[in-house]
């Protein structure tokens, strides 16, 4: 593994911070310094991974990991040894008296030790990582609706408003946030490996989660459950924000995108090629909720639920090509919208700040 | 005991005899043997095959997976790919794979000169081979099953799953029934047929352990034949079981699934384990150390392992305390399985190791395993589940538990045991090149997957992207596949390599203690005479003990009346009990095979009437199999064996095998029964009312029905009774009651749904009343069957006071059909009644 | 007691004795818990009844599996015939299934403990 992999591998991750977040300042030292001289791929950073926590629950699991990892690798190690030195490396044979005793305190006694130890520290762990109810401090409730194969998200404020976004989740740093989470179809599953594990959405149960952001950043959740032809394209950016920018970027989604009215031509458009019949933006007649809300699609960091970055031209792709790009979804092919309308329903939706 | 010298007899002919009797069918009727020889051998090659089938599958994922955003699969290939992998390697390889062995192993193993029921075997190796050639060829039209191996609704359930789904849950189905059909003849055939002297204590382990999976498989398998039926109904009929608008739950399909499916993991692992039980003795050249252990090892892991199906379900939501109880007994299957191989080690300790191939294998096969097993613990704690789960972690801990676990060591089962087929040995040094290839190249494709899932990549995907650190990993892991793959294909190499120029080895090359290296391969007849055993290693212990079975000098050295028999003995000391004449060479197995295959077949593309005229052929061919190959009577009662032991002939009740087999078929499909009735209180715990305002079947019908039930029971075991006391015309006038009786209860059973016109498409509660009902009446139907039968025998006098096996058998049966129609009619019509 | 209990019995399923108690502990402990978790109400409101019933399973359980165990060192000889059992008699046999049989009792013991482990941990119906 080369120098340069590594340099790359790290550019791409500030690659994925395109939105002027907080920086993960402490992230970005740890991994320059002390492991620039360990290859990438034994890394154990990255947006997506569990082993680079950013969350409560991601980082008891990962000294749970750890500790596991280590004694497991001795036991095997032990085992391996013993082993090899009855098949190949011993002389003579102990007895059969020693063997057995080898089976009692090898087999049973040893196992038993440290099953209980660790099966009790895993029990006693379970409730606390995911406080719910009245242990929960923060108001904030996010609901997530999972689709084929997009994510609906909507933020229930304490004062009872909600705001409704899609593909994106946005949380505050150092909140616990519950999360809902519940199906309109296939069963998928909820997943921020930086944050904690992953929860279920299954059609006809509502089932909750509870993650505690502990590092400001962009992550990457993904869908874990297998739900249908396009479950490897269903996947969301995670931004941590300091609790203020998080309050003000909530309050700027609770009205309409001054973008609207930029081009009420791009708008006409826009409802005449039918997209308003699954899409919502608000503050015009696009009313559909069969698709993801479209109110503000211009700020989210990626398009087509973490397909491609954002931009006018990607946006125009996927508009056009939407069933190659992402096979089995209900958005259809445009293929035959002509390339002006196409550029300026792009370039109006990317507007929609 | 020392052997008496051979009576003076003529070995000659007696020997021709033998060999007339066993006679491998010649030409295309070879393929109508029902010998256990050839039908181990068809069923292991066919699994072979479908394992290679599955491997090159195994390889396309990889390839499509080693670059990001790569294109060489579509996502739906890539889907219908993966989920094949995973289904033919655990259908069609992993659980057959050691029906194969064991129906080739244990007669000679056990010192039998066949299995109990060969026909049936032979009927399972078929039903098997149909099945899978159906659910393979799948692929080649882009039909195959695309929702994953586990097919969670309402995904499969949908109509994105295409006839994929219905490939799947029929071909399965139609393959289950071929397990359960082997899980039968495993059973009494250990029970049942070991050689005279092999007391419990003294049982090859190879034996215990295949006792305890095929007891497993009768607990296992029939959860997800229930689980299918239901499945079925919902996709042809609409039935609601998974559907949460009306009332269904997809969690219950997951909940059946993986009853069967987490203790199929240890069906797969034990009979594996087993072959190594075998194999360590030889090599450290002593009896293994801590038989019992072993025994304790595999029972233990039988009973727990069906503790532990929620923790593939650690993620969907169930409450905390219900996901510990799994966790906790996750944890504590890990103690057998350590015992098992800590027992391994005090063997090799306390002997001396000859470090020959198929130990090579056995010991990359621990080592890779131990590793599986100490993920295993660490995804068994729940908090690290909920990371783990559905990632590429999980799927580096399967691969090393069944790679480790199962594929190493059939492996070195087939380097060890490849001299009973021929009586030559594969090659060592290709062995130990494929093996070197093999482990290194599992290792480096499936080692860095533990990363890769800890990064975050999610299992079952088609692509990635290229920015988040899986592209390495995924790459190595690609490269790491391919060199597996070839090091299988030295193996295949191997086995097919011709060896005709090689000359015959040894009888016994490995100096093994263990029976089933007395058998010739050159001979059809498993042995030539059935030895009494006084030692766990036979060829160790018992001076001559080859030659004098060779010389004929044991029992059953003949075949005088030109019957192919073996010897039936008592389940704990294996006393000697009744010579069993079992069935020969027929094409009533491939006739039944086929049409059973073609009602699959048939009800996949909805062609009803084909379906039902199958059906009938089967139901024809099958009486026709019983009618003409069991319960004869014997044309003397008593037969001497030799050395002055004589046996009857024929035996019925408790006594025989049939009574045996009709037990076990039972408890399996009670436990399915079992598995709809949790269905049935599943809906009431997750409503609160779970009729869901529907009007029940009443307590009237279901009640006369369980009355006209227990009144065709009642005529069942009155007509067995009389007739033992010699009342046959009584008896045949209860056969007739009976029948009407149970006529008339399976019309009364249905009539209580469809009096309150309970529409199942309306909601759950009704669609699982028509199940529970139906699985009653249909049971009923069966019964009419075979009340019929027993008429039939008894008037064409081949069912008499003296020999009445049949009545003892159907009186079983009914016995179970009276525990189902208590159940079912109280369930359905008094349980409401209740709330 | 001796006497109430036959010395030896002559079946292969008082091997599976200890491991069935465990089967049915787990089955009740699972079943109890999820009933209790799923119809609030019906089974009591108070989780800690629910521990304490698991509890009281639970000792009973391990007494029915100690029974067993005593049960099958006797049949062993109280320790005195020790492995491997493989003589060709009756003597031996039954030797070889009394230690089996108190071999899975101890399993079945670990084992039914690991089972009541969660009710000490987890105190509601979290999910």
């Amino acid at each position: 593994m080369t120098r340069e992999i590594f340099i790359s591998g790290e550019h791409q991750r500030r690659d994925g911070d395109a939105e002027p977040a907080p920086r993960r300042s402490s992230g970005a030292v740890r991994v320059g310094v002390p492991l620039s001289a360990v290859p990438l791929i034994v890394s154990c950073n990255g947006i997506q991974s569990a082993l680079d926590p950013a969350g409560e629950e991601a980082r008891q699991v990962a000294t749970l990991f750890w500790v596991m990892t280590v004694g497991g690798l001795a036991i095997w190690a032990g085992v391996i040894a013993l082993a090899l030195y009855a098949s190949r490396w011993k002389r003579g044979a102990i007895t059969t008296e020693a063997a057995g005793r080898l089976i009692v305190w090898g087999g049973v006694v040893f196992p038993v030790t440290v099953l209980t130890a660790l099966l009790a520290y895993a029990l006693w762990l379970m409730p606390s990582l995911r406080p719910f109810g009245d242990q929960t401090q923060a108001g904030l409730r996010v609901e997530i609706v999972g689709s084929q194969f997009w994510w609906r998200v909507v933020y229930h404020r304490p004062d009872g408003s909600s705001i409704v976004s899609a593909n994106e989740v946005r949380l505050p740093l150092g909140r616990r946030v519950e999360f809902s989470l519940t199906s309109s179809d296939m069963i998928h599953s909820f997943w921020i490996p930086a944050l904690g594990g992953k929860m279920d959405l299954i059609p006809g149960r509502t089932n909750r989660l509870s993650l505690q952001p502990t590092k400001s950043g962009t992550y990457r959740g993904q869908c874990a459950e297998f739900c249908g032809r396009s479950h490897a394209l269903m996947a969301f950016p995670v931004v941590v924000m300091q609790p203020g920018d998080f309050e003000s970027w909530l309050a700027a989604r609770a009205s309409a995108s001054p973008g609207v009215v930029e081009s009420r031509s791009a708008e006409t458009l826009f409802l005449r090629h039918g997209c308003g019949d699954c899409h919502r933006v608000d503050g015009t007649q696009a009313r559909g909720t069969s698709g993801p809300d479209l109110s503000h699609v211009g700020s989210r960091l990626t398009i087509g639920a973490s397909l491609m970055t954002n931009d006018a031209e990607t946006m125009a792709r996927f508009i056009a090509h939407s069933q190659s790009l992402k096979p089995g979804s209900l958005m259809p092919t445009y293929l035959d919208m002509p390339s002006a309308d196409l550029d300026a329903i792009s370039a109006w939706l990317k507007g929609l700040q | 005991m020392s052997a008496a010298p051979p009576p003076d007899r003529d070995k000659v002919a007696e020997e021709a005899q033998l060999r007339t009797v066993w006679a491998t069918p010649e030409g295309w009727r070879y393929w109508t043997s029902v010998n256990n020889t050839q039908v181990g051998l068809w069923y292991g090659s066919a699994a072979f095959a479908f394992m290679l089938f599955a491997g090159l599958l195994g390889l396309l994922i990889r390839a499509q997976l080693a670059v990001p955003e790569n294109d060489l699969l579509s996502a739906e290939t890539y889907n219908q790919v993966y989920t094949l992998h995973g289904t033919v390697m655990m259908f069609l390889f992993a659980v057959p794979i050691f029906e194969a062995v064991a129906i080739f192993l244990l007669p000679p193993m056990l010192g039998a000169r066949e299995l109990p029921f060969p026909r049936l075997g032979a009927f399972g190796f078929w039903s098997f081979l149909i099945g899978g050639v159906f659910v393979c060829g799948s692929i080649f039209f882009g039909a195959a099953p695309n929702s994953g191996w586990f097919m969670y609704p309402p995904l499969a359930t949908s109509e994105q799953a295409g006839i994929g789904a219905d490939i799947w849950l029929l071909g399965l189905s139609f393959i289950e029934v071929a397990s359960l059909a082997a899980a039968v003849e495993l059973i009494v055939g250990i029970m049942k047929c070991r050689a005279p002297g092999m007391r419990v204590n003294l049982m090859p382990l190879f034996a215990w352990y295949l006792l305890i999976v095929a007891g497993m498989i009768l607990f296992a398998f029939p959860p997800l034949i229930a689980g299918d039926l239901l499945f079925e109904m919902q996709r042809m009929f609409d039935w609601p079981f998974f559907d949460p608008e009306r009332g269904g739950d997809p969690l219950l399909w997951q909940h059946l699934f993986w009853i069967f499916g987490h203790p199929e993991v240890y069906i797969i692992f034990l009979p594996a384990i087993a072959l190594l039980a075998m194999i360590v003795p030889t090599f450290a050249g002593r009896p293994i150390v801590g038989y019992s252990w072993i025994v304790l090892a595999a029972v233990g892991t039988g009973f727990l392992s069906f503790g532990l199906w929620v923790h593939h379900m650690f993620a969907t939501g169930l409450p905390q305390i219900s996901l510990a109880f799994f966790s906790a007994a996750s944890g504590a299957v890990a103690i057998p399985t350590g015992v098992q191989i800590f027992v391994f080690i005090a063997t090799m300790l306390a002997g001396r190791v000859i470090f020959s191939t198929p130990m090579l294998f056995a010991m990359g096969g621990l080592a890779i395993f131990v590793m599986g097993g100490l993920t295993g613990v660490m995804v068994a704690l729940v908090p690290f589940d909920w990371q783990a789960h559905d990632s590429y972690f999980v799927v580096a801990h399967l691969h090393y538990v069944l790679i480790g676990g199962m594929l190493f060591p059939v492996f070195a089962g087939l380097y060890y045991y490849y001299p009973l087929i021929n009586g030559k040995r594969m090659s060592d040094r290709v062995g130990r090149l494929a093996f070197w290839l093999m482990f290194t190249g599992f290792n480096i494709a499936f080692f860095p997957m533990h990363l890769t899932g800890l990064r975050g990549m999610p299992r079952r995907v088609y692509t990635y992207p290229a920015d988040i650190g899986w592209d390495w990993l995924n790459l190595i892991s690609t490269l790491g596949a391919a060199v597996l793959g070839i090091g299988m294909f030295a193996v295949v190499v191997d086995v097919t390599l011709n060896r005709r120029r090689q000359p015959r080895g040894e009888q016994n090359p490995w100096y093994a203690g263990t029976l089933e290296w007395i058998s010739e391969p050159e001979e059809n007849w498993g042995v030539r005479s059935i030895p009494r055993i006084e030692s766990r290693y036979p060829l160790w212990d018992q001076e001559n003990l080859a030659r004098e079975v060779k010389s004929g000098a044991w029992y059953l050295a003949d075949a005088r009346e030109g019957r192919r028999e073996t010897l039936v003995t008592s389940v704990l000391d294996a006393e000697p009990e009744q010579v069993l004449r079992v069935g020969g060479t027929s094409y009533v197995t491939i006739i039944s095979a086929v049409t059973l295959g073609t009602v699959f077949v048939a009800l996949t593309f909805k062609w009803w009437i084909v379906s039902l005229v199958a059906g009938l052929a089967f139901v024809a061919a099958v009486i026709w199999w019983l009618w003409t190959g069991t319960g004869e009577i014997p044309e003397k009662e008593r037969k001497d064996i030799g050395r002055g032991v004589s046996l009857p002939l024929y035996a019925s009740g408790v006594k025989s095998t049939g009574w045996w087999a009709m037990f076990i078929t039972m408890t399996g499909d009670g436990t399915a029964f079992a598995s709809l009735v949790f269905g049935y209180f599943f809906f009431w715990t997750i409503h609160q009312d779970f009729t869901g305002g529907v009007a029940g079947p009443g307590v009237y019908w279901p009640m006369a029905a369980l009355s006209l039930f227990a009144a065709a029971w009642a005529a069942t075991v009155g007509a067995r009774e009389v007739n033992r006391r010699g009342g046959v015309g009584a008896a045949r006038v209860l056969l007739v009651i009976g029948a009407l009786a149970s006529a008339a209860g399976c019309a009364a059973a249905l009539a209580g749904p469809w009096t309150t016109g309970m529409d199942p498409t309306a909601h759950v509660y009704p669609a699982i009343v028509w199940v529970l009902v139906s699985w009653a009446a249909v049971h009923g139907a069966v019964g009419i069957l075979m009340l019929l039968y027993c008429l039939a025998r008894s008037l064409a006098g081949r069912l008499t006071r003296r020999h009445d096996m049949e009545l003892h058998n159907v009186a079983l049966y009914w016995h179970f059909v009276m525990v189902t129609a208590l159940v079912t009619f109280g369930v359905v019509g008094l349980f409401p009644e209740a709330l | 007691m001796w006497r109430l209990l036959p010395k030896e019995v002559e079946s292969l399923w008082t091997l599976f004795t200890a491991p069935v108690v465990w089967a049915l502990h787990f089955l009740l402990s699972y079943v109890g818990a999820a009933v209790f978790c799923e119809k609030p109400g019906l089974l009591g409101e108070d989780f800690d009844n629910l521990r304490v019933a698991i509890g009281l399973i639970t000792v009973l359980s391990l007494a029915v599996i100690g029974v067993s165990a005593l049960l099958a060192w006797r049949q062993w000889g109280f320790g005195t015939g020790d492995p491997p059992h493989d003589d060709p008699t009756r003597r031996d046999r039954l030797l070889f299934q009394g230690y089996a049989t108190l071999l899975l009792s101890g399993l079945s013991f670990v084992a039914v403990i690991f089972t009541a482990l969660p009710a000490l941990f987890i105190t509601e119906c979290l999910r």
